[in-house]
């Protein structure tokens, strides 16, 4: 092998002829032709201090280097392959994850905290007595929801929905109809209608030509929240029967249909206003029936999707 | 491998530099390349220490046990540099066989639902942290943090935990769990004030074991 190849290897890669090794008589610099200082036993320094005392006696030692190659050729290269392979594995999803998820746009959605949460929620159940449901903006990029609260995040409906599937396991195991395959169901089945809704939505806005910044994922996150409304419902189902599920449901029904309606006000209608163009009422009445329609399903959903949960 | 080096004051002028410091000294030498040595014979004495070698840090793993095991004692960020799956597969396998003793054989259960839930606190706490977390660190942490739930399946082998006695401790054991469990993730991965974020989630999978044990 060539000297400065060598050197750039692993310590063990090396193969000296023993008539180069006799005359010259330290290891690892041995050639002096060769073009770099070969550092690659700076590795083994930590051997160094341990072999010092033990060091004498040991015929093969100086060998260990020639012969360790000859020895262990086949589990080096292994372990090289090995790693390499692994590297390789995981550059692959790191560079094609980011084509099928955004994952930096997602993170935007992640950056929360516990107060965030909490002051959500509190709107997600009470909505009638806040007063500003813009997003501030910070230089064309909205802030992120540990900032404001009008923010559209994806934890609390991530967590909802995992919640969701849950309590429904739990409702469905009270009524002794449990078994672990009909939680795949539910969870399945409760993904489908998202996906429809999603769907359904951004075609309706694609039809009414509606210029907006209503993301995709923005609009997952809205339809995620009804989950919050959802388990709340099937709890109280559980602890007080009927007419707890009722009142509580009819409750958060109420709560997300104004929820929803103040949100995707501003974000559906808000364009009319703010391009000045002449608002031309047939279009600005279609948007707003657009939304009271999304905004009206969500109650009947969240009602659909729970109420052969509670018996 | 290491690399022996003879001191020869010719070929130190010739070099200037002198990387192989602390390298020992061998005077003779014979050089046979033509017979491979066996490899416990090359270096025995020179290996690290086998546990050393394996990763196997057994101070690490109970300063790792102790700050689950205390609750409200704040944790070391700089514990979880070394992702160790023993102690966790340890907890696992002592899980499955309380429930054993319980005569419930559910080690599928067990193992398909912490998977999933590795899994998907894994994407979470990549998504929710500043610095990315490996899969490691999380399995390592979650396993971790099962400890307390080996006391509650434990406590399920004699009494029946289906009672108001039973919710109540359940409860608290799963509180326990996502507790230590968002406290050292949160101090792993400097994250402010999402320590009940963090919790919830770990309160979820805690509950389904709790759920497993119970019923």
């Amino acid at each position: 092998m060539h000297p400065a190849g060598s050197a750039a290897g692993t310590p063990r890669q090396r193969k000296w002829p023993s008539k180069r090794r006799i005359p010259v008589s330290h290891l690892g610099m041995a050639d002096p032709h060769q073009l770099f200082d070969d550092t690659s036993s700076a590795q083994s320094q930590g051997y160094g201090a341990q072999r010092g005392p033990s060091g004498l006696g040991y015929p093969t030692a100086s060998a260990s280097p020639q012969a360790a190659f000859l020895a262990d050729p086949v589990s080096n290269m292994a372990m090289a392959y090995g790693s390499s392979l692994a590297a390789q594995g995981k550059e692959l999803v790191d560079k094609n994850i980011d084509r099928f998820i955004p994952v930096t746009k997602l993170k935007y959605y992640f950056a929360v905290d516990t107060l965030y949460v909490g002051k959500k929620l509190g709107l997600l159940f009470f909505p009638y007595l806040h007063q500003d449901w813009e997003v501030q903006y910070q230089q064309d990029t909205p802030v992120a929801p540990r900032f404001d609260v009008n923010a559209p995040d994806l934890y609390i409906p991530a967590m909802a929905f995992i919640t969701y599937v849950l309590v429904a396991g739990l409702a469905l195991g009270t009524q002794d109809r449990f078994s672990p395959d009909l939680l795949g169901l539910q969870a399945s089945s409760a993904l489908a209608w998202l996906t429809l809704e999603v769907l359904a939505i951004l075609l309706s806005l694609y039809l009414v030509t509606v210029n907006t910044d209503l993301t995709t994922i923005d609009l997952v996150a809205f339809l995620g929240y009804k989950y919050v409304g959802m388990i709340g419902g099937i709890l109280m189902g559980l602890l007080f029967g009927k007419i707890g599920y009722y009142l509580v449901l009819g409750w958060c029904c109420m709560s997300i249909f104004v929820f929803m309606i103040r949100t995707l006000r501003l974000k559906i209608l808000a364009e009319a206003a703010a391009e000045g163009v002449p608002v031309r009422g047939a279009r600005n009445q279609l948007r707003m029936y657009l939304t009271m329609a999304v905004a009206a399903a969500q109650p009947l959903l969240m009602y659909w999707l729970t109420f052969h949960l509670v018996r | 491998m290491i690399m022996e080096e003879v001191e020869d004051p010719i070929t130190k002028m010739i070099q200037p530099q002198q990387p192989y410091t602390g390298q020992i000294f061998q005077p003779t030498q014979t050089f046979t390349p033509t017979t491979p040595q066996p490899f416990y014979g090359n270096s025995f004495e020179d290996e690290p220490p086998l546990l050393e070698e394996l990763g196997i840090n057994f101070d690490h793993i109970w300063q790792k046990t102790l700050t689950v095991l205390h609750p409200l004692k704040v944790a070391d960020g700089s514990i979880m540099n070394e992702t160790d799956l023993a102690g966790p597969m340890v907890f696992c396998l002592a899980f499955g066989a309380t429930l054993l003793l319980a005569g419930k054989i559910q080690f599928g259960y067990v193992y398909g639902i912490s998977a999933i839930g590795c899994l998907g606190m894994f994407c979470l706490l990549n998504l929710m942290s500043m610095t990315g977390v490996s899969f490691g660190c999380v399995a390592s942490v979650l396993g971790y943090c099962l400890l307390p739930m080996i006391l509650l399946s434990s406590f399920a082998v004699i009494f029946s935990l289906q009672g108001m006695v039973g919710i109540i401790l359940t409860a608290g054991i799963i509180g326990w769990c996502s507790f230590s469990a968002s406290k050292i993730f949160i101090s792993a991965l400097a994250m402010e004030g999402q320590q009940l974020l963090v919790a919830y989630p770990c309160a979820l999978l805690y509950g389904v074991f709790a759920l497993i044990s119970v019923f």
